[in-house]
């Protein structure tokens, strides 16, 4: 049996040559969450923003409006009925707004409503049910963008001294590229963003930052190997050396967070879709935008400093002279 | 075989033994009080994997400075008079300060100006002077002493929440601090939301009471309730609710001991938090001195013996019930009581009226702990620090069951699905990086037995997301060697900088995230933190059964190959 190949050795796909287009893709990409992120927002979920959440899984026989009707008039206003999981499961997650002095009856008044039409732990039960007060929610938030802030920061860090500065910055703009298209996605669907769906994109994050690492530690080595290679050439060369290995590491993760999110459940369902997005923007950005970054950043570098450029490549050619004296 | 391998087999198959032997109690799910397998632990659950009851308490520390400063102007004031200084006006100011930093205003005439502050320099070391003008001095907290106060308050709610839920009955609570400002409880198994909250959010109630010795002493109170014990058949379990049982206790004593008295007990704690004893008391009852007049306790050194003691003071209306309490009941036990349970019951050596002190001997394993506690307790009675409740989250059991099957099953055939592909891609090196793979599954969840760290749902993902990472290096490892074939070299040589080249790489990957995790770890919070624990865990036993186990077996392989002179792996 022969060696299988899912891209053969050897391969050149031309992936710097179209880095503007990548690059102007992602950034009207990053535009659009951007903006979505100012204009629509995220649907935050109770974590982030308070109130009160009760999940529950009812007999399929009732729908939706009546489960609505019902819950409106017993008194609890403005509540928002949404049906989690596969369709037929009974399961729904009931949210309200409020103050915390009325919040901790939810839980109270939503059983109340179903036991005048069934009987508790036999035909209904309640899941779960999640009270955050409005301070919390902001604490939470504040936490939740100071941990992902420090981990980019740990990360920027580790890449300009273990790699230099011209790998640093683009490490660090292709991850935030993912959290931020990550967050589009959710100001898109308007699914709701809580305190899981952070530990989601912290997750990918992680993992897009593995992959860009292998590309970048790849484009070091070629650099080393081929020194007389335009920066654009090494990149090319790395990221196609590296291409075997960036889609088999791609499907094999998205097997396993697809598996989790097909058959997970209802409660880890949107961390494993989080996931299973980031699988895919993380290995897009580390193959186009991340390598397409180094280049931008060594041309700038080099402009700025001509004479280092200059000063390195001299290092490597050799030259020959006169010699003014006889042998 | 040579090349040291049995050494290195040895030292895998010890390391699997152990990781097995920490896995299989929370595999076979064994009842670890009853089995005799030497490891007893198990996988401890997060909330959201196990059900039970999650709060969020914050303590009101600005009604708490207030109130502080308030007991201390009175105080202040009172010294004045001593020194016949008679100021305009004393007030409390907190409009216009920030919450926390509160103060105290003295209007007066400017002669007496010197005077207030030598009594501010002598015994209000713990003010500080804010403002100091013509006829105005203003004082607040030092700031020092904020901190202190905030402290004392954290563990001294602990303390109270940690004392009630005892009585609640819950297997294994964690309370702790988190921030500066947050209690955070977690109630495995609770589900009556209500119930706990309000047990909780009550103030403490400490009692000062007097041990009724004469009519009935200690052994004959002992064989009175054992011998109920028996009769009403009243047991009190590990884990179960001691209110209860002291409650049934004092049922079936009636009429048994004196009118007016009741059945209190102090617990003795072994090591592990487990009761081990419980030493029971003859209460008079009602208590005539409670905790709303206790002013402040805490610890100090004695001036005699330098051991360490507690000193407490009572508030003006309770040093006048306290001096007539121990006036009438010199050389008598005084037991403090704080949500009945008895703390700590010291022998009245004279009448105390406004200012006391309890010594705890000079013998003793570590007074200054002893000391510290009995003013924690007396402390959780006198300034009953008001709890808010910020979040609270309950998850029904079957939730959490359902999560945990689900996930499991997912995750199996997830890594099924990998399984699969690496093996028909890598052929019987695939077969080797799956069987890495399971190892390093093993060890994950062997190592978060050991550590005692929380599996929550994020943390399964975590496991996940191990897996990936884990088949990545393998990935890595096996691309580098094709490549290294590729370029001509022997098989050996293929090996040996595959290995080499691929493991620069794989470190650079995984301790970029390993520095991300332990961010994480520090800033997360709640389901954030699970996730970490389980990723950095994952991360290291990852680093390890791509460099050793992959290595060895790989090692195995190739030694088998060249013997029978193949000049080809299937990779």
């Amino acid at each position: 049996m022969g060696i299988l190949y899912i891209i053969k050795p050897g391969s050149k796909f031309d992936f710097v040559g179209k880095r503007y287009l990548w690059l102007g893709f992602s950034s009207l990409l990053i535009i659009a969450s951007i903006v979505g992120l100012f204009t629509k927002g995220l649907n935050f979920g109770i974590d982030f923003d308070g109130g009160a959440e009760v999940q529950i899984r009812i007999p399929n026989t009732w729908q939706i409006a009546k489960l609505r009707s019902e819950l409106e008039s017993s008194g609890i206003k403005d509540a928002r009925v949404q049906e989690l999981g596969d369709e037929g499961s009974g399961e729904y997650l009931i949210r309200t707004a409020g103050d915390e002095s009325t919040l901790g009856d939810v839980s109270n008044q939503v059983k109340t409503v179903l036991s005048k039409s069934f009987k508790e732990g036999d035909e209904f039960e309640i899941l779960k049910s999640d009270v955050v007060g409005a301070a919390a929610g902001s604490v939470l938030r504040q936490q939740g963008a100071l941990a992902m802030l420090y981990a980019l920061l740990v990360i920027l860090v580790y890449v300009m001294l273990r790699f230099d500065s011209r790998f640093a910055p683009g490490a660090i703009l292709a991850l935030f590229h993912d959290a931020i298209v990550i967050l589009g996605i959710y100001v898109v669907t308007g699914k709701q963003f809580d305190l899981t769906i952070l530990a989601a994109i912290l997750a990918l994050i992680g993992y897009s930052n593995n992959d860009t690492i292998i590309v970048f530690d790849r484009v070091r080595e070629t650099q080393d190997l081929f020194p007389n290679l335009s920066i654009e050439e090494t990149v090319n060369k790395a990221v196609n050396e590296t291409l075997g290995r960036t889609i088999m590491t791609s499907i094999t993760t998205f097997l396993v967070v697809g598996a989790i999110f097909v058959m997970g459940g209802s409660v880890i369902h949107n961390f494993a879709f989080t996931l299973l997005c980031g699988v895919v923007i993380g290995t897009y950005s580390s193959v186009f935008i991340a390598s397409s970054l180094i280049i931008e950043f060594t041309k700038y570098r080099d402009r700025k400093h001509p004479r280092n450029a200059a000063k390195k490549k001299k290092k490597k050619t050799f030259s020959v002279r006169e010699n003014p004296s006889s042998l | 075989m040579e090349r040291k391998w049995w050494g290195k087999f040895t030292f895998l198959f010890l390391c699997v033994a152990i990781a097995c032997a920490y896995v299989y109690p929370t595999f076979k799910d064994l009842d670890l009080k009853k089995t005799n397998f030497p490891i007893k632990q198990k996988i401890t659950l997060g909330l959201d994997l196990q059900g039970g009851l999650y709060m969020v308490l914050g303590i009101d520390f600005k009604k708490l400075y207030r109130e502080y400063l308030q007991r201390q102007m009175v105080s202040f004031d009172s010294q004045l008079k001593k020194a016949n200084i008679a100021v305009k006006s004393s007030k409390l100011v907190a409009e216009g300060f920030p919450d926390e930093d509160p103060r105290i205003e003295f209007t007066l005439d400017a002669a007496q100006r010197d005077g207030i502050y030598q009594i501010f320099k002598d015994q209000f070391w713990f003010l500080r002077l804010t403002r100091d003008e013509t006829g105005v001095l203003e004082f607040g907290l030092a700031h020092d002493q904020r901190v202190q106060i905030r402290e004392k308050t954290i563990d001294q709610s602990i303390e109270v929440i940690r004392n009630r839920i005892d009585q609640f009955g819950v297997s294994e609570p964690s309370i702790v601090s988190q921030g500066t400002d947050r209690i955070v409880v977690e109630l495995p198994g609770v589900r009556e939301i209500e119930r706990a909250k309000e047990l909780i959010g009550r103030t403490a109630k400490l009692e000062f009471m007097i041990v009724d010795r004469k009519s009935m002493p200690l052994p004959e109170l002992a064989t009175l309730i054992s011998s109920v014990e028996k009769e009403k058949n009243i047991v009190f379990e590990e884990g179960g609710s001691f209110s209860k049982y002291v409650d049934a206790i004092n049922v079936a004593v009636k009429g048994k001991i004196p009118e007016g008295t009741i059945v209190a007990f102090e617990r003795n704690e072994g090591e592990t938090g487990k009761t081990i004893d419980r030493t029971p008391y003859l209460l008079k009852y009602p208590a005539p001195v409670t905790g709303e007049d206790l002013v402040d306790a805490r610890v100090q050194f004695s001036a005699d013996t330098n051991a360490p003691e507690v000193g407490f003071q009572m508030s003006p209306t309770g040093a006048v019930k306290f001096g007539k309490l121990t006036g009438a009941n010199v050389g008598e036990g005084l037991a403090i009581v704080l949500d009945s349970i008895v703390y700590s019951a010291p022998n009245i050596q004279s009448q105390i009226s406004e200012r006391g002190v309890i010594t705890l001997g000079t013998k003793g394993k570590d007074l200054y702990k002893e000391a510290q506690d009995l003013a924690i307790v007396l402390r959780a009675g006198a300034l009953p620090a008001k709890l808010d409740f910020l979040e609270q989250r309950v998850v029904g059991s079957q939730l959490g069951a359902d999560s945990i099957k689900k996930g499991t099953v997912a995750g199996l055939i997830g890594t099924l699905l990998v399984f699969l592909l690496i093996i028909f891609y890598y052929k019987v090196s695939g077969l080797i990086a799956a069987l890495s793979l399971v190892l390093n599954v093993i060890f994950v969840i062997a190592i978060l037995v050991g550590l005692e760290a929380t599996l929550t749902l994020p943390g399964i993902a975590g496991i996940a997301l191990t897996v990936g990472i884990a088949v990545d290096s393998n990935v890595v490892i096996y691309e580098r060697i094709r490549e290294e074939l590729r370029s001509g070299k022997s098989l050996m040589g293929a090996m040996d900088s595959g290995f080499q080249k691929a493991f620069r790489t794989i470190l650079d990957a995984n301790i970029t995230n390993a520095g991300a995790a332990i961010v994480l770890l520090n800033y997360g919070t709640g389901p954030i933190k699970g996730f970490a624990v389980t990723l950095l865990i994952g991360i290291i036993t990852t680093l390890f059964s791509a460099v050793f186990i992959t290595r060895l077996f790989f090692d195995l392989y190739l030694d088998r190959q060249l013997a029978k002179k193949a000049d080809s792996f299937s990779i």
